[in-house]
């Protein structure tokens, strides 16, 4: 931010200049700050993590450290042990979330196009998005078992109830202007759909997509806490259990490293359907 | 919606003259009286429709479960629900396992809002020291809080301490980021008002900060209660020591559940009534903002 | 004036609504009786909240008149009518295109076909090298023309226009006055015109019907007898200040302190 001079002050009979947010102090122009800083700051608790820990401040066993998760994943992607738990995981999730995507939009649109059958469906959707899905796990692993079935429902359900929602209130709140727009130019109920509905729609379904995303994976980890004999969430509620804190943290890692991918490919979906709008910030 | 101009338009009316090439768009004369029943019913169409949802729900439930169309063994019935519920707060233990969840949920719940609002007010203000933060707490935000319980257990224990520290985390960071957010997007120009008025740097916070970011705090707020609401459930299934999510563990090992949609149903209403709650703490501080239609 | 065909007569129009929350009738147009002939252009203006924005919405067929009869002469081409409505009401989910198609595509004309029929209309309001445009990369100007083009590219036998140049600027606005007098010259369509700048309904007009505040009514129908064509130079012209100063009387005597504040 530059500084730019917004008022001129008298002070001790001289006119000073005042900089509106620093107080006065010019600041250093650096090129790009959310990225220099970014780094600087992410380096920065490395470091101070990895020197807490090896100077004795803290036990290694328990906080680990950078390099000691390091090597546990060279070691554990080295003899590739840890492979099955990332597939397994993945499959899982792929699936659950492409289920959901597959009933839960159409339903949504459908439920949000037919309002009066979206305001009747409306208190059970709610209810279903208020509950914690997750308390339903030990019902769902009772139904299916132990095996991945039971966690391809628990993913979809995750995903689903978010999902659905979403998109109902995208289909529900085309503007006025558009809809009216399509009634003037005479626009068949299917076209008005296609021409106003859905594409007003698409920013709810993709914030649908990214929370519906983020919860399917919260489903993984939980169905594969509760029971599961491989998969990533199980992997950290084992060795949680042999007190091994890096792999611990490299299994936690990886799935915040897969958080932040799927954000990154959402975020590529929205920008290529929002591009009709202005770009935002 | 019909088309308003009729589509059949007899050419022999187009040439007898031009004011008989001129039809009616529709006789207006067609608002029927309606019964004040009816009526009422019109007026609070999404309430009614809401409650037949809700009958329709339990009704299907109920009656499915007894002429055996829904396995009674593993869904139970609302009728048996509310008996369970009824034998269930009877029992001191259920008391213990509420007030157990309850302490875990307002201590991590507290503790998280008093430490990320201040800390959002301070990123947001000071923008390289945010930028600095922002890796982490992407990370972190992109990451399910719940993988971290394992790592918590080891570090705290299977006691009250490590499913506050979830709570806590789940709703720390859905707290801090739209804190971080609202400060960041304050309007220029209101700044520059303040500015002109040589606010000091309090009462810019006061005056225009502050209120800018509170609707971004209250949007953190609410959906920091479905979070630390997870956290609880997952931090008790996970430790196993007490609490309403033990409950639900143990109903559905002994195959009982209508104890166990109980505890679900806990869940449900406890997340409903947060949420209307903080909804309504939303609007009030939105007085000054046009209303938004929004469910 | 010579004996026209109609285009559009509004008969008896009334028009109330039911405030949700108090359950009181308001009466927005209380009578409103208009005949338009074919190729005319008539403006109605008013004071804010005086029922012609829904006059127009009732000729659109958007909402339904409590009472009374419209009738709109068709000959069977293109639509009958389309609206050119108020600020952008372009889809900003299309290209400019594809919202010029939009009213074709309505009646099931081919995607191709319909971009061919677009053309022309794009090239009569001048928005040629922008079809690939989304709204938001045009000025409020060009989202106007693009709106105009849209309701000219289905051949209506009528074109209604509400406010359309109400958020535009000062000189925006006045370039779109020469704008459509040129296109209109053109296109040769029977226009309504909602507006509530006195100035923009003369120099556009072959008549200005001047509405009361509500409930609505027409206190006056004043033929505009400027020549033809026209240029922004003739509304510094005496003839056309006294046209100003008639209707302005008309509707100040309408403005009560009160309606000046809510306006």
């Amino acid at each position: 931010m530059a500084a730019q001079p917004t008022g001129l002050v008298r002070d001790d009979g001289a006119l000073r200049r005042r900089h509106p947010r620093s107080g006065g102090r010019p600041r250093l122009p650096i090129r790009n700050e959310p990225l220099v800083f970014g780094i600087i700051g992410f380096i920065l608790i490395l470091i101070l993590w990895e020197a807490v820990v090896d100077v004795g401040l803290a036990k290694a066993s328990l906080l680990s450290s950078p390099s000691r998760i390091l090597t546990a994943a060279s070691t554990d992607f080295g003899n590739g042990s840890i492979w099955p738990h990332i597939g397994v995981s993945l499959l899982e999730w792929a699936v659950g979330f492409a289920v959901a995507i597959v009933v839960g939009i159409p339903l949504g649109l459908l439920l949000g196009v037919f309002r009066r059958l979206g305001m009747v469906v409306d208190p059970i959707l709610s209810g279903l998005y208020a509950t914690p899905t997750v308390a339903l796990v030990p019902l769902i692993i009772l139904l299916f078992g132990i095996g991945i079935n039971a966690k391809f429902v628990v993913v979809f359900l995750e995903a689903f109830v978010t999902l659905t929602v979403s998109t109902m209130t995208g289909a529900r709140s085309p503007d006025r202007r558009h809809l009216d727009t399509a009634r003037s130019f005479g626009a068949s109920k299917w076209y008005t759909f296609l021409s106003v509905t859905l594409p007003s729609s698409v920013p709810f379904i993709v914030t649908g997509l990214r929370i519906g995303a983020g919860r399917a994976i919260v489903g993984v980890i939980v169905a594969e806490f509760i029971a599961a004999n491989v998969g990533i969430g199980f992997y950290i509620s084992l060795n949680g259990n042999l007190l091994n804190a890096s792999r611990v943290m490299l299994g936690v890692l990886l799935i915040g490293a897969f958080g932040v991918f799927i954000g990154v490919v959402i975020g590529r979906i929205q920008r290529y359907f929002d591009r009709w709008r202005p770009a935002i910030r | 919606m019909e088309r308003h101009v009729p589509q059949d338009w007899s050419p022999r009316a187009l040439m007898t003259s031009a004011t008989s090439a001129l039809r009616p768009v529709r006789n207006p004369r067609d608002r029927q009286r309606r019964s004040p029943f009816s009526r009422w019913v019109r007026r609070h169409e999404a309430v009614v429709l809401a409650l037949v949802g809700i009958v329709v729900f339990f009704t299907v439930w109920e009656v499915g479960s007894r002429i055996g169309f829904i396995d009674h063994f593993f869904f139970s019935k609302p009728t048996d629900i509310v008996a369970a519920a009824i034998r269930e707060v009877q029992i001191p233990r259920f008391w213990n396992d509420v007030r157990v969840s309850v302490t875990e949920f307002v201590v991590g719940y507290l503790i998280a809002i008093a430490l990320a609002i201040p800390l959002g007010l301070i990123f947001g203000w000071y923008k390289r020291l945010s930028y600095m933060a922002d890796p982490w707490l992407n990370l972190f935000n992109s990451l399910p809080r719940i993988a971290l319980i394992p790592l918590l257990v080891l570090w705290l224990g299977l006691g009250t301490e490590s499913k506050i520290a979830v709570v806590f985390l789940g709703a720390f960071f859905s707290v801090i980021i739209p804190t971080v957010q609202g400060v960041r997007t304050v309007d220029r120009r209101f700044l520059d008002v303040a500015h002109s008025f040589q606010a000091s740097q309090l009462r810019l916070f006061t005056s225009v900060v502050g209120p800018a970011t509170v609707p971004f705090i209250a949007t953190g707020l609410r959906l920091a209660v479905g979070r630390a609401l997870i956290g609880v459930i997952v931090g008790e299934i996970y430790s196993q020591t007490s609490g309403l999510g033990v409950m639900i563990v143990r109903a559905n090992e002994n195959i009982q559940p209508d104890r166990m949609f109980f505890g679900v149903l806990i869940f449900t209403f406890a997340g409903i009534l947060a949420v209307v709650g903080l909804r309504r703490i939303e609007r009030s501080f939105d007085k000054w903002r046009p209303a938004t239609e929004e469910r | 004036m010579t004996e026209q065909a109609l285009a559009l007569r509004a008969t008896g129009i009334r028009m109330e609504y039911r405030d949700p929350a108090t359950r009181e009738r308001l009466t927005a147009i209380e009578r409103m009786d208009l005949d338009v002939h074919e190729g005319e252009f008539v403006s109605i203006v008013g004071p804010s909240g005086c029922g012609k924005s829904t006059f127009l919405k009732i000729v659109n067929g958007l909402l339904p008149a409590t009472d009374g009869e419209i009738e709109i002469r068709r000959t069977g081409k293109g639509n009958d009518h389309a609206m050119v409505f108020q600020d952008s009401s372009l889809f900003p989910w299309y290209s400019v295109i594809r919202n010029v198609a939009y009213g074709l595509a309505c009646r099931g004309v081919p995607r191709k076909e319909a971009f061919d029929r677009a053309m022309p209309m794009i090239r009569l309001v001048g928005l040629e090298g922008f079809e690939q445009k989304y709204p938001y990369q045009l000025s409020g100007g060009m989202q106007q023309r693009a709106n105009l083009a849209r309701a000219l590219t289905v051949d209506p036998e009528l074109l209604l226009m509400d406010e359309p140049f109400a958020a535009l600027d000062a000189q925006t606005r006045e370039l779109m006055q020469v704008e459509l007098i040129r296109i209109w010259s053109q296109a040769r369509k029977t226009v309504v015109f909602i507006t509530h700048q006195i100035d923009e309904a003369i120099f556009l007009s072959d008549r200005v019907v001047v509405m009361s505040a509500r409930p609505g009514r027409i206190l006056a129908d004043i033929p505009i007898q400027l020549p033809r064509p026209r240029d922004l130079d003739l509304k510094r012209t005496p003839e056309f200040v006294a046209y100003e100063d008639q209707i302005w009387r008309l509707i100040a005597k309408q403005l009560t302190p009160e309606t000046a504040v809510t306006a």
